[in-house]
């Protein structure tokens, strides 16, 4: 390699690291004040653990924290699925509709949110369909399908079939060649998907609000309700605990990996 | 290479679980509550039956309805919402199932005009003489027929006294030597409140030709205000990012009682608004006994008074006052004076008028 | 340099594959927007409901339907638009720049094994509450908040930054938050990327830079496409971030519908202003789409 590539690279790698910075600054920030002693978040008075106290014992946040998993969860799940199969037929067949399919999955990322949740609320209304964490989850998968789907879409185009034809020439059923080549090509794609399904899940707010029933609190709704009343250092600390928790697993998984073979290596 | 990628996507979907389970388990143990929908579980159905609350966060302490379970065997759940408007979408929609819900005055005669709610049979609230007539009767509820007072504050100033000296107008507001260093709340009807009463009008003015002065007015206040906000302003001034904001009583009160030396709060002399949030029962609740008892029990005089202790905003019980922390009590901020309280008014509805001022409002903002 | 384009199939494999999308969407999505369209229509009634249409049929002739939708189009809203147009370009400009370099990285430098690691810890911060976020940036960027005191504390400058409730941190705290749905579209793509097609282009001589812009960026383009549309559409309609970092002091076309939704409760103008604001991001999607199928380059939409 050149020395101007290995500048190059070199640049290229700092400017990432700069960015993950960027990332975490208020993370780190949010983090410190889940141990301010003051309950005005606004001004560092000493170091306390009250705040991770008072969150065990405040069922409500609690319960919020796990409705948010769930609906998060079970959107990712949907979605991944038939956001990927939409993509799929997009990528590669011609069909009556398809103009349409692709406009229709442009809407959601289109219309506010406000409207989104008011339209469902009215919906729900209209077929009498009382409204809870199943409610919840039918806004969201209705929302956040369109970002699987355009995610899974960009790593389809300019897909070379050659892959596939080549495995089927070695005489791969087509239930196969999709297991086997397809679907490790675009899994990337997928995962990219369904990370930012999951991360728009857990943390809306918006169309939430109109569509939650008796119950079905997630995290955000508790926590900008709290905004009139003073939000508190304990929002911090379950933000710090599912961080942890979050980053704990991940390394765990990380451990877990099979190392890479010399062939999978090279590539 | 291709195992390991499918590989990871499911692992990192296996987190995710396990991160919900751990959180799940965290949670402390409590009685079968159904998740969502009103089925009752399979398992022991609650001895006393359900309560659905629908309040303002805060609004209600943990140990208050823990005494309420434990007297009655009656299963709460409590949500929460963070305007009247999303309560009204609620109610409308016709597809929510609470029992109970604490509406502020002017969206309670708006539900109570919808049909939303339903007349309270008065007969099964015992504790209802506990209640301070100067809060019974109002406008948006005649005769209470659907709603009993609850808790109750005002919209002042909150001021650096160091820096301000002695603050008593909303005049300071406008004043070009604080530029820079103002907060005002991002309410169109509190905003405009303050300055139809500098100019000595009703907080409750529909005239457009009035209202559009009182916008030409913010328009020229706008360049001296840092920041509106309705939600961080207690937090914004004890900081010292401001040196006078516009806000609610509550959030106020508590940062001046942290910094007394430095901070401050008033009602200005031209009287500001009060406002005030009441029980009430929606028409569809499922629960109305229930509810009912809840409604009784909050009125209670000690209970009253372990939920004013607990949220610091004041209630209209008045033996509960005996009972009340001293602090609380004699906090101005939080108990004014009534002398001060004459001064207020409450929030009504402007019908039509409403969109004129959203139009002004956009203008104003729009600077 | 794209593949070719293949010859399309026909087949009942489509539907089954677009079936129950079409079911999520015209369910979830499509019914309840149509029942918005109408409200859109309807006129706001004294209380904030909708006002009954006595007489329906003149109502629609004479054009009374589209009260609403005349209103959007008075001057003061125009203004607003304007300026949530020009926000959300500088966002996704802003936001393209910031993030090619990370996906880079991330796709094609960083070591095999920590890919998914280093993709997951891009979306992590995300997973936190919003609020919280911001409120943390507000933090750091208030005149006594760590940024100032850092700086002050190094000698970098003499007097607090008034960085708060300004420009800067609008755009700091907007490019913040849309960072993922640039950076992950544009990782998918980058991902696929053939290291021997950059390698061709070295050996014929090419230097990196030229690689990059002749090579890379063609190959990239569906993935830098689906970012953009992830970060720019959103953008035209956001305004919490501009309330909370820039002190609520404009107007954008999010307030306004977040207002009708809100106070003003004035449901049938909101949403005629939202379904304008849909009708004109698909014609510029069409647009968009047509002009790409005319350049004979693969459909990115």
């Amino acid at each position: 390699m050149s020395r101007a590539a290995r500048l190059q690279r070199t640049l290229v790698a700092a400017h990432a690291w700069a960015v993950y910075l960027f990332l975490y600054a208020p993370i780190l920030v949010l983090v410190l004040y889940s141990f301010n002693r003051s309950p005005r978040s606004a001004v560092w008075t000493g170091f306390t653990l009250d705040w991770y106290r008072r969150l065990i014992a405040n069922r409500a946040l609690l319960r919020a924290v796990e409705n948010s998993l769930i609906v998060a969860l079970a959107t990712t799940a949907i979605t991944t699925v038939a956001g990927t199969l939409v993509a799929l037929a997009l990528a590669r067949f011609r069909f009556r509709g398809k103009g349409a399919t692709q406009a229709a999955l442009y809407l959601p990322v289109i219309v506010p949110e406000v409207v989104i949740g008011a339209a469902l609320v009215t919906f729900f209304g209209v077929a009498h369909l009382r409204l809870s964490l199943a409610t919840v989850i039918i806004a969201h998968v209705a929302f956040c399908l369109s970002y699987v789907a355009l995610v899974v879409r960009a790593r389809l185009a300019g897909f070379d079939r050659a892959l596939e034809e080549a495995a089927a020439d070695l005489g791969a059923g087509a239930g196969e060649v999709f297991r086997r080549v397809t679907l490790p090509l675009i899994a990337p794609g997928i995962l990219a998907g369904a990370l930012l399904v999951f991360t728009v899940s857990l943390d809306d707010y918006v169309v939430t609000s109109f569509v939650a029933g008796v119950g079905s609190t997630t995290l955000p709704l508790q926590i900008y309700s709290m905004l009139k009343v003073g939000v508190t250092p304990e929002v911090n600390a379950v933000s710090t605990l599912l961080l942890l928790l979050t980053v704990v697993l991940i390394a765990v998984a990380q451990r877990l990996q099979r190392p890479p073979s010399t062939l999978e290596e090279s590539r | 290479m291709m195992r390991t990628a499918a590989h990871r996507a499911l692992s990192l979907l296996a987190i995710v679980a396990a991160v919900t389970a751990v959180v799940a388990s965290c949670r402390p143990h409590e009685t079968a509550a159904p998740a969502g929908g009103t089925a009752a579980t399979a398992s022991v159905a609650p001895a006393g039956g359900e309560l659905h609350i629908y309040i303002w966060s805060a609004y209600l302490p943990d140990p208050v309805v823990e005494e309420f379970r434990r007297r009655t065997g009656i299963e709460v759940t409590v949500d929460v919402y963070d305007s009247n408007e999303a309560l009204l979408a609620k109610l409308q929609s016709g597809v929510a199932d609470y029992d109970l819900v604490v509406p502020s005055d002017y969206m309670l005669r708006i539900l109570g005009h919808e049909g939303l709610l339903q007349p309270l049979d008065k007969t099964r609230i015992a504790t209802l003489g506990n209640l301070d007539p100067r809060f019974l009767d109002k406008d948006f509820d005649r005769g209470n027929r659907y709603s009993v007072p609850y808790l109750w504050g005002t919209t002042g100033l909150g001021y650096d006294k160091k820096k301000l000296g002695a603050v008593d107008s909303w005049t300071a507001l406008f004043d070009a030597r604080h530029k820079g260093r103002i907060l005002m709340l991002d309410d169109v009807r509190e905003v405009f409140g303050v300055a139809l009463r500098t100019m000595g009008r009703s907080i409750n003015e529909r005239d457009p030709k009035v209202l559009a002065q009182a916008a030409e007015l913010l328009k020229k206040q706008k360049a001296l205000v840092a920041t509106y906000d309705s939600g961080d302003f207690a937090n914004v001034l004890a900081a010292g990012d401001v040196d006078v904001a516009h806000g609610y009583n509550g959030q106020l009160a508590a940062v001046v009682a942290a910094d007394p030396q430095r901070l401050a709060y008033v009602v200005p002399k031209e009287g500001g608004t009060i406002w005030m949030d009441s029980t009430a029962i929606p028409t569809k609740a499922h629960n109305v006994d229930n509810a009912l008892r809840f409604i009784s029990y909050v009125q209670e005089p000690e209970v009253n008074a372990k939920i004013v202790d607990g949220v610091h905003y004041a209630s209209a019980n008045v033996p509960a006052r005996k009972l009340i922390s001293r602090a609380i009590l004699n906090d101005k901020a939080i108990y004014p004076d009534d002398a001060t309280i004459a001064h207020c008014e409450l929030l009504e509805d402007l019908g039509d008028a409403t969109t004129v001022l959203d139009r002004l409002w956009t203008e104003v903002k729009s600077q | 340099m794209s593949a070719r384009p293949r010859p399309r199939r026909r087949g009942l494999a489509a539907y089954l594959l677009a079936l129950p999308s079409w079911a999520i969407l015209g369910g979830g999505f499509g019914v309840p927007l149509l029942l918005m369209l109408i409200v859109s229509f309807a006129r706001r009634s004294t209380y904030g409901g909708l006002q009954p249409i006595d007489d329906l049929w003149s109502y629609v002739t004479s054009g009374g339907f589209l009260a609403n939708y005349a209103r959007s189009l008075e001057p003061i809203y125009l203004q607003i638009y304007w300026r949530s147009l020009w926000l959300a370009l500088l966002t996704t400009a802003a936001c393209l720049l910031v993030s090619y370099p990370i996906a880079y990285y991330v796709a094609v430098l960083a070591p095999r094994r920590w890919k998914t690691t280093l993709l997951a810890l891009v979306v992590i911060p995300f997973w936190t509450s919003f609020l919280i976020r911001t409120y943390a940036w507000m933090l750091i960027l208030r005149s006594e908040g760590l940024l100032n005191v850092a700086l002050l504390r190094l000698g970098l400058i003499d007097a607090p930054l008034h960085l708060l409730y300004g420009n800067l941190a609008v755009a700091i705290g907007l490019v913040y938050g849309e960072l993922p749905f640039m950076i992950l579209p544009l990782y998918a793509s980058l991902e696929k990327l053939d290291r021997s097609l950059l390698e061709a282009g070295a050996d014929l001589g090419a230097g990196e830079v030229s690689t990059f812009f002749r090579v890379t960026v063609p190959l990239t383009m569906p993935g830098i496409a689906a970012g953009i549309a992830l970060v720019f559409i959103p953008s035209l309609g956001q305004f919490v971030v501009s309330d909370l970092l820039g002190g609520a002091r404009t107007v954008l076309v999010g307030n306004l519908i977040q207002n009708q939704f809100a106070l003003a409760r004035n449901q049938p103008f909101g949403a005629a202003v939202a379904f304008e604001l849909t009708a004109v991001v698909l014609l510029l999607l069409w647009a968009y789409a047509s002009y790409a199928r005319r350049r004979a380059s693969e459909a990115l939409l």
